[in-house]
């Protein structure tokens, strides 16, 4: 009587979601060995998604389960994004701005320094004055 | 004193007494394994992390490297993985419906397919190991296997892409490991009849475990040895 409301997967969909995910498993297989350039990663990567889905959705029963326990999941999902988009920001761009002088900042900063200990001479005659 | 044990002997051996119902008791573990489970996705997405960067930095080291990754072992170890987590679902539906003989049956298969995919690991394991493959600042492959010339593998930024192998696939290994375990104990309970519809949580939140190591593979796979 206590875990009436509990859902039972069907042995059935238990049965399919286990071969779907080993024919994904072939394709994913075949998609990689097969060249494809560029789309080789996203359609990996796509497989991979489908795959997982189906693990969390049927095996996991979120589909079925109280929505709390899918707001927890998908939380935590965001932040993966967060992390991994953040991250990427910083790390995937660098190098892409060449520096516009040679050097480092510290070298720079003693160039000014002796530029400015220097001998001044004679002030040049501001154009309004 | 005589007031609460009357109480106690309305309620079902399971449920713990600072529980209102074994409702209540079952919707607090699973909440409280899915908050677990969200720290654990995040322990991976580090490495993921790591992943990512030093891939998007070498690219072309990345699909050199993976070329020694056996791609069979690996597609053995997705079925065996996939088949161990579909066992583990039927060892959560024959609990629900009181089949105990069969619960028991699903935890020992599942026990059996996670020692396989460890094997396998470890196959892969020595075999890279005997030729110098290590992580870290020991790597120095070396000799030939399976129509490589290992040596001809020592670039520059490989030792990062097996470093980070060894580590993502080390930790996912350590987590078979600790699931082997918690298998063997709850076959241990389920073949005393601890389990029922009635009461089954254990079963459960350590399916969702082994399910979230599955998950953890599906990604591993296509990314280390795929590529």
């Amino acid at each position: 009587m206590a875990h009436a409301e509990h859902y039972v997967t069907p042995k059935k969909t238990l049965i399919q979601v286990f071969l779907a995910l080993v024919t994904l498993t072939a394709i994913t297989i075949v998609a990689a060995r097969t060249e494809l350039g560029v789309l080789n990663l996203p359609i990996a990567l796509t497989i991979a998604f489908l795959k997982a889905s189906l693990v969390v959705v049927i095996f996991m029963a979120l589909k079925s389960d109280n929505r709390m326990h899918a707001v927890v999941f998908l939380v935590g999902a965001v932040f993966v994004v967060i992390f991994l988009v953040l991250t990427l920001f910083d790390t995937a761009y660098r190098g892409d701005l060449p520096n516009t002088v040679e050097g480092t900042i510290m070298e720079e900063q003693a160039e000014i320094d002796a530029l400015r200990a220097r001998d001044p001479g004679p002030r040049p005659t501001p154009p309004n004055e | 004193m005589a007031e609460a044990s009357t109480v106690a002997a309305d309620r079902p051996k399971h449920l713990h007494h600072h529980f209102v119902s074994s409702d209540q008791q079952f919707d607090a573990a699973k909440l409280g394994m899915w908050l677990f489970l969200v720290t654990e996705i995040l322990l991976f997405s580090g490495m993921f992390v790591a992943y990512a960067v030093f891939r998007i930095w070498y690219p072309e080291v990345f699909s050199l490297s993976s070329e020694l990754l056996d791609w069979r072992l690996g597609g053995l170890n997705t079925i065996v993985l996939l088949a161990s987590s579909f066992t583990v679902a039927m060892g959560v539906h024959y609990a629900q419906t009181n089949e105990r003989k069969k619960l028991v049956w699903a935890l020992i298969s599942t026990i059996f397919l996670a020692a396989v995919f460890l094997v396998v690991k470890y196959f892969e394991y020595t075999g890279k190991f005997a030729h110098g493959v290590f992580p870290g600042i020991n790597f120095d492959p070396q000799g030939t296997a399976g129509g490589h010339d290992y040596a001809a593998y020592n670039i520059p930024f490989a030792a990062q892409f097996f470093s980070i192998y060894f580590v993502m696939t080390g930790i996912h290994g350590l987590h078979v490991l600790i699931g082997m375990g918690l298998f063997t104990w709850l076959t241990v309970r389920a073949s005393r009849g601890h389990f029922s519809s009635e009461y089954y949580t254990p079963v459960e939140i350590t399916g969702l475990y082994w399910h979230f190591v599955d998950i953890i593979w599906i990604f591993l796979f296509p990314l280390l040895y795929l590529i």
